[in-house]
């Protein structure tokens, strides 16, 4: 006898669910199963899953859905076709919308309402009551099922070897003639196989926030919620054959299946009933005839002819239609926004407005990307201002509405140290045993060859820990809640809740649905990712500030009209602080090697600094071939046509999966899967997999196994971390903006970059030190010439004078600011206008903190004095009156050395333009022998020299292997040091510790690079700390305790560290 | 004039670790808490304290600086038990010791320091005594408890000469005058870093700028505002003595001296709200002898009746040979007797209290073990789903099932039956127990209960209920699967 099952649990029913779509879809083949439902707790989350892994398993998918009522006893619910399936999704979006995000509230008469064409299974309380009978209750509701749903209620029985199984069976038996309800046989399966009881115990324990040892009869008693055989569901019913043919009636009636879930674009995006490739075709060439001259139009035309045609073919028109709808929209609200993705880079996208990367100085990608071949949806992406983009996400909602637009959701998994963390909490570890075996979980994953003991204490052989281990592995990979793609959005014709379920997003007027990016392309949907970018709002606060104050009209199409070799020499002097990509240390100290000449070096550029090429040890042989060291030579001469752009050596992700096509024989498939296992994290197995088929593919067609290995290594860094030549020259276009920016209007970028904080590498100290060395005069902030953001004064000698704004100053409320500005008719010139222009005290001491009353002439000290003896102003009755602290004898404060004013300037402003702090302590290092780093460049290669500065950025990129990258400033400029991991281990403390370090080593001049590759390091903090000391006193006191010293030194930054 | 001292502890709580576990003496730890998700160190010990950490860091941080640096988790409460013990034994160099957290001690020293020969020498004693303890001390004695307390810290000098507070300040740091943190944030700001720089300024231009406390602070250390100590009491044993004109030997003497005795500790204890749970009364004989007789009780209790029951039958145990001339009756453990206690037993259909005397004189007489109580326990395993609970007062996490079938009489371990069973997993038709041969008539199951896998691994068990044609009801069952070799049947259990 047949048996479908169709209560299944998978575990996109989050925290109950032991076991994956897949492993059921495996699992149900091998029991010789034609068929499977699958009902996860009110939602259709995994089914996509599900279906693939159905289609790949070679097994019919029952899409069905278990609805947890408010009212009445849970439902199961299956659609048999896709009318049913749209009034199911609807039913689960209506409860979504209602709760808050990951709940659902769903009542009996909202199913009422939704059930034609649906087939339900009542499900019974899973133990009998103490007259061994159901309460009454459940007996009434089932009854109201039985008026309200007629023959497609069905009755669930299971036999989970509980006490009173038979009894129970024996009542819904009862109840099934009573009622005239069939009786359906399910196995309520929660786990693909009995092993995974323990995973699924733990899983319990996670839900209830309970031990493994406290949960008591949370859990289940025994191991049978399994998927069974046929021949063992039969036994066990072997006295209601009736309810296991029953199943097979369902399984009959549900024939829906995802694949017959149509997907239509908007009609909106057309407009005087063109069709969608009229339109289209309409709006590129009437961009064309705007951006490109006669010559260039000529030559274009063909391409755009050549685009359409593909597109049209591709039926991609109203894809690319709705992309320019958000870009129009975009435009016309005046916020920045540029498209990346293969697709992007087509002259149709230039022509549309998308993208503004201009196809005639750089040769065309699109076709590149684009062909029948690879059948792969079209991918822009599109970057709008970060501070705007919510309004284009409102926008968008707006025209198609909540219940035709949303956004796609980003399935949480479980990560290696979260689910040691949960799993062995559940397991009752003490707190902070969970936390010493989060810390070093890596190290078991090596399984400690031959250690018995892990570098945290941990025994191995203890079994209770090797199980926690074990499920900890089993657990890894579990998802574990629906988040929000960062701004993929799917927008459709009909209602959207006809394809799958929407529910409200954590945030505040958003919508997503329950299936996330991979879901959706298997299924053929396709989505617009609307995502933020920061440096198109310093971009955009940039454009203003040039229209403002030089009357300028920019826009990134006109700067990147052409290439301006003035810009190209900055870019190769590695001058290049706040400019978008360019600007981290390995970036930099790349420029002045490859010395970028053109659009296509800057595209290069961005590409080339990234793990894909330098665990693939591309950087060294491209810029040999690049300098003329080397020859520039091809494996094969198929690989020439793929790698002949640059110079023989693979550099973007493109070219590397193109290799394995050509030259691995893999099918665009393969290469695309092989891609993406990179990305997971998880398939750790299979990845060598690829590697062998790689690699034996390569020699096979006669190519070196260490290229071979190499094209593999990069494959590798391009999973993390992918870089395609098409995203790589969108932001290739942005960096050139940024540059030209800062060349030619070095004061506006400074203002536009300080207020788009916080963005980029560097911090508002830095960006101020840069604009000064570049001739811009900075001003402090005051409280009589600031804004709240930095603005431009008048034209000085060259530039705009940049002045400081009030949001540099830290803790100062925005509204106390308003308030100043608004009471600012006549310039302020005394403490108490402010105070009666309504500023709290606290907003005064914080403006007195950073010394912004110098326009009134007095200094912080004084004006914290002045403020401080507000808070007893006269009130009520006697306001206006003189206040006591009139009569007081002019008492005098302590002076406040420069030094000391440095230092608080950096606490309370993060800069400071008074001095450099280091410049106070330059005679201590000068008797330390110490090198300004701006001295570094007269130097040789190869001296040994002592350098000390403020710590600005500590890196230990996971590509070096150990070695620690630090840039430190003093106020001659700045340097970068290298630190080799046996220098790192053993000066570990000072380097962690110091605000200001001392760095014994040897210089490395390589052109315009400089390096110090440290021996030994000093931590210098304490000179600092004696900045604002007045040493006489200091010795005189004790310094057992100086808890009442904010440690001068924390006012400094601590230092960037990333990994 | 008085004078007082300040002894500031300033390892206290890591010094007590070392005390304990002398093996830490020679490395840094630190003792630390969680709050808010991380690690915060909440005590140093000299020897962390010499590579900058600091009480407040966050354990992580100083890990990643020291990483041999070794943690304890603290103790909340622990510098108030511990500075309380330390303040008491104090006593002994000054009548008024009190306590100051979260780490110094104040004596008022008026009137002491001459008995040891003067302030130095009084310092130097307290000082070394502390030392062998494993304490380091710093104690600084002058005319007001703001100036000791600021110069056993920060100061130099160890002895402020009379009417000299002034400029024994001048040169510290305002933290020296136990000032609240934004108070010490502004000094700094406005360049106000030695007390000295402020401590002549007119009180009403500091009130304005810094509120009340700092000329407070200000006033107290100079003396001009009072400021006195709250002295601790050592907390007195709960013991009562009777001791008697002429020697005791006879069994009702003792009996009276026994009612006496309990009659005053009760009443002590009533009015300090406890009642005791274990007792000695101690009896002297003349020849220098003593004899104790003991009892327990399992609430606590101040019932004199009761009390003198559980005693009573334990006197005839004394040998008073020639009389005894003192008793004494200590309370050795006392419990808080609250009145909520008393009404949450009150609900109960029972007097409990009277139950709990009832037990406690079983108990008396036959042994604790003999009066066995049983609570469920949530977990399915049948030997593991019940517990021995102490007699009474022991509650219940969760409530007895009553919707499974589960037999009265559960058999401590499972005993092996011969039972003849269809397969394939059918209830058995026959079994044999204890060489009698059951019928079974009417059946009900399998119920399937695996080992709780993180206790005990081992076969799961398919339980039945059976009635055999007596009409008598056992629970049986099948260890492991029907299709397994020759599966083993065992009984575990007698229904009504």
């Amino acid at each position: 006898m047949d048996y479908t099952e169709l209560q299944v649990t998978t575990n996109f029913s989050f925290l109950r669910g032991g076991s994956h779509p897949d492993e059921y879809m495996e699992q149900a083949v091998m029991l010789g199963y034609k068929q499977i439902a699958i009902a996860d707790h009110n939602t259709l989350a995994g089914i996509v899953r599900a279906h693939v892994a159905a289609k790949k398993a070679d097994i019919r998918l029952i899409i069905g859905c278990r609805l947890e009522l408010f009212d009445a006893p849970p439902l199961l619910a299956y659609p048999t076709d896709k009318e049913s399936y749209a009034r199911l999704s609807e039913l689960l979006s209506i409860g979504n919308r209602r709760a808050e995000k990951g709940k659902c509230h769903l009542y009996k008469s909202d199913v009422f309402k939704q059930a034609k064409g649906i087939k339900f299974i009542a499900i019974a309380p899973l133990s009998v009551n103490e007259s061994f009978d159901f309460d009454d209750a459940f007996k009434l509701a089932l009854k109201e099922y039985r008026q309200n749903l007629g023959d497609a209620l069905y009755l669930g029985a299971s036999r989970s070897y509980q006490s009173n199984d038979t009894k129970r069976m024996h009542r819904l038996w009862q109840l099934s003639t009573s009622l005239d309800i069939r009786l359906v046989a399910t196995n309520d399966v929660y786990y693909h196989e009995s092993e995974r009881r323990q995973l699924q115990d733990v899983l319990t324990c996670i839900r209830e926030k309970c031990t493994i040892q406290t949960a008591g009869f949370k859990l289940y008693p025994n191991a049978e919620r399994h998927l069974k055989s046929a021949d063992e569901m039969e036994r066990l019913f072997r006295q209601y054959p009736d309810a296991l043919i029953a199943t097979q009636e369902i399984a009959e009636a549900c024939q829906f299946s995802l694949d017959s879930l149509e997907y239509v674009y908007p009609k909106e995006i057309t407009s005087e009933w063109r069709s969608p490739q009229e339109e289209l075709e309409m709006l590129t060439w009437q961009g064309a005839k705007e951006k490109f001259d006669a010559k260039e139009f000529e030559r274009m035309a063909k391409i755009i002819d050549m685009e359409l045609e593909f597109m049209e073919r591709k039926n991609y028109a109203a894809y690319f239609l709705t992309v320019y709808d958000f870009v129009r929209f975009a435009r016309s609200r005046d916020i920045l926004c540029q498209g990346r993705g293969s697709a992007a880079n087509s002259v149709v996208c230039y022509c549309l407005g998308i993208t503004s990367v201009d196809p005639s100085k750089f040769k065309v990608l699109f076709a590149r990307f684009m062909s029948d071949a690879r059948n792969e949806p079209p991918d822009i992406d599109v970057d709008f201002e970060h501070e705007r983009r919510e309004e284009v996400i409102q926008y968008i909602y707006e025209k198609y509405g909540r219940d035709r637009a949303a956004i796609v959701a980003t399935v949480t998994q479980v990560h290696q140290k979260g689910a040691v963390r949960d799993v062995a909490k559940a397991m009752g570890l003490s707190s902070d045993a969970v936390d010493r075996l989060a810390s070093c979980i890596w190290e078991f994953r090596e399984q400690l060859d031959g250690e018995k003991v892990s570098s945290e204490g941990f025994d191995l052989s203890d079994p209770h820990l090797m199980k926690v281990l074990e499920l900890t592995q089993q657990y890894v990979g579990f998802p574990r809640q629906l988040g929000q793609h960062t701004g993929g959005f799917i927008i459709t014709q009909d209602k959207l809740s006809d394809l799958c379920p929407i529910l409200n997003a954590r945030m505040e007027n958003r919508t997503n649905i329950e299936w996330n990016k991979d879901d959706i392309e298997a299924l053929g949907f396709l989505k617009v990712d609307v995502l933020a970018l920061g440096m198109l709002t310093c971009i955009r606060k940039a454009f203003d500030l040039a229209k403002q104050h030089y009357g300028l009209e920019l826009s990134l199409a006109s700067i990147n009209k052409q290439d301006d070799p003035v810009v190209y020499e900055m870019i190769s002097h590695a001058d290049t602080l706040g400019v978008f990509q360019i600007e981290s240390r390995a970036q930099m100290s790349m420029l002045p090697r490859l010395r970028p000449q053109c659009f296509y070096d800057l595209v290069i550029e961005v590409a080339i600094v990234r793990p894909g090429p330098i665990q693939g040890d591309m950087v060294h042989p491209y810029l040999r071939r690049r300098n003329g060291q080397e020859k520039v030579e091809y494996p094969s001469e198929e690989l020439k046509e793929i790698l002949g752009r640059t110079l023989g050596v693979p550099l973007f992700q493109e070219q590397a999966m193109e290799i394995a096509i050509v030259a691995a024989g893999f099918t665009p498939a393969e290469a695309d899967g092989l891609r993406r296992s990179m990305a997971t994290f998880k398939a750790k197995g299979k990845v060598s997999d690829w590697e062998r088929k790689l690699v034996e593919g390569m020699i096979a067609k006669g190519y070196k196994e260490e290229f071979a290995r190499r094209v593999f290594r990069q494959l590798e860094g391009f999973g993390s971390y992918g870089f395609p030549e098409s995203h790589a020259a969108s932001f290739a276009l942005l960096v050139y903006v940024s540059s030209w920016i800062k060349c030619y209007y070095p004061d506006v970028f400074a203002a536009a970059l300080l207020n788009s904080m916080p963005m980029g590498f560097y911090q508002p100290a830095q960006i101020v030190i840069d604009a000064r060395k570049n001739g811009v005069e900075v001003r402090p902030v005051d409280i009589n010439y600031s804004d709240w953001d930095n603005v431009l004064e008048e034209k000085a000698v060259k530039y705009c004078v940049l002045r400081l704004g009030f949001r540099q100053v830290k803790g100062l409320p925005a509204e106390d600011v308003q308030l100043l500005i608004a009471a600012r008719l006549k310039p302020f010139n005394n403490v108490n206008a402010l105070l009666d222009a309504g500023l709290t005290i606290g907003a005064l001491e914080k403006l007195a903190d950073a010394d912004c009353f110098r326009s009134i002439g007095l200094d912080r000290r004084q004006a914290l004095w002045e403020v401080s003896a507000l808070s007893d102003s006269p009130i009520g009755l006697f306001e206006g009156q003189p206040s006591e602290s009139k009569n007081e004898p002019q008492l005098s404060l302590p002076f406040l050395t420069e030094a000391a004013h440095v230092v608080e300037d950096y606490s309370t402003t993060g800069l400071s333009l008074k001095a450099h702090p280091v410049s106070f302590v330059r005679s201590q290092l000068n008797s330390l022998q110490v090198v300004p780093t701006g001295k570094l460049s007269e130097m040789k290669n190869g001296d040994s020299i002592r350098v000390a500065g403020l710590i600005t950025v500590r890196q230990r990129p996971g590509t070096a292997k150990g070695v620690l990258f630090v840039t430190i400033e003093d106020e001659s400029g700045f340097t970068n040091l290298v630190v080799w991991e046996k220098v790192f281990e053993k000066h570990r403390r000072d380097i962690i510790q110091a605000r200001l370090l001392m760095v014994e080593g040897k210089l490395q001049i390589e052109g315009e690079v400089i390096h110090v590759i440290a021996n030994r390091c000093f931590n210098l903090s304490s000179l600092l700390r004696n900045m604002t000391a007045n040493t006489n006193v200091e010795a005189a006191v004790s310094t057992l305790s100086r808890s009442d010293e904010k440690n001068t030194e924390e006012v400094f930054y601590k230092g960037r560290n990333f990994k | 004039m008085p004078r007082y001292a300040s002894i500031w502890f300033p390892y206290l709580l890591t010094e007590y670790v070392a005390r304990k576990e002398p093996d830490t003496r020679n490395v840094p730890f630190v003792l630390a808490s969680r709050h808010r998700g991380r690690m915060v160190i909440d005590a140093v010990s000299e020897l962390a304290s010499r590579n900058s950490i600091r009480a407040g860091m966050v354990l992580a941080d100083c890990k990643a600086i020291m990483p041999e640096l070794q943690m304890f988790e603290s103790e909340p409460e622990k510098a108030g038990n511990l500075l309380n013990a330390l303040a008491e034994w104090c006593v002994r160099y000054s009548p008024f010791v009190g306590v100051d957290l979260p780490d110094t001690l104040i004596l008022d020293t008026s009137g002491c320091t001459h008995l040891w020969g003067g302030e130095v020498e009084y310092i130097q004693t307290i000082v070394s005594k502390f030392k062998s303890f494993g304490y380091t001390a710093k104690i600084a004695i002058s005319d007001t408890i703001g100036t000791s307390w600021a110069v056993a810290r920060f100061g130099t000098e160890i002895i402020v000469k009379p009417g000299m507070q002034s400029i024994a300040l001048k040169d510290l740091s305002p933290v020296a005058l136990r000032l609240e943190p934004e108070i010490l944030v502004k000094l700094r700001k406005l360049g106000l870093q030695r007390i000295g720089n402020f401590i002549d300024m007119p009180r009403s231009a500091l009130r304005r700028r810094f509120g009340s406390t700092l000329p407070l602070r200000i006033g107290q250390a100079l003396g001009q505002e009072i400021e006195s100590i709250l002295p601790v009491k050592p907390i007195e044993p709960y013991q009562e003595r009777l001791s008697c004109l002429e020697p005791i030997p006879t069994a009702t003497g003792i009996v009276i001296a026994l009612q006496q005795l309990l009659e005053t500790l009760c009443m002590r204890l009533e009015s300090e709200g406890i009642g005791l749970r274990n007792s000695v009364f101690k009896a002297y004989r003349i020849d220098g002898n003593i004899q104790q007789i003991e009892i327990g009780t399992g609430l606590p209790s101040r019932n004199v009746n009761h009390l003198f029951k559980l005693f009573e039958h334990k006197i005839v145990t004394l040998e008073p040979d020639l009389g005894f001339e003192l008793f004494v009756l200590e309370a050795s453990k006392v419990e808080p007797m609250t009145a909520e206690q008393a009404e949450m037993w009150a609900l109960s259909t029972q007097n409990d209290s009277k139950v709990a005397e009832l037990l406690d004189r079983v108990a008396a007489r036959i042994g604790e073990q003999a009066v066995c109580r049983y609570l469920p326990v949530e977990q399915y395993w049948p030997e593991r789903s019940i517990k021995l609970a102490s007699p009474l007062w022991e509650k219940s996490h969760t409530q007895w099932r009553t919707d499974w079938p589960r037999p009265v009489h559960l058999l401590s371990k499972p005993e092996p039956v011969f039972a003849a069973a269809l397969l394939p997993d059918y209830p058995p038709m026959l079994f044999r127990y204890k060489g009698k041969v059951h019928n079974i008539i009417k059946s009900d199951g399998p119920e399937r209960i695996e080992q709780e896998w993180w206790q005990a691994d081992g076969l799961y068990r398919d339980y039945y209920c059976v009635e055999d044609e007596n009409g008598g009801r056992y629970w049986v069952f099948r260890s492991g699967p029907y299709n397994t070799g020759q599966p083993e049947w065992f009984i575990h259990g007698f229904f009504a």
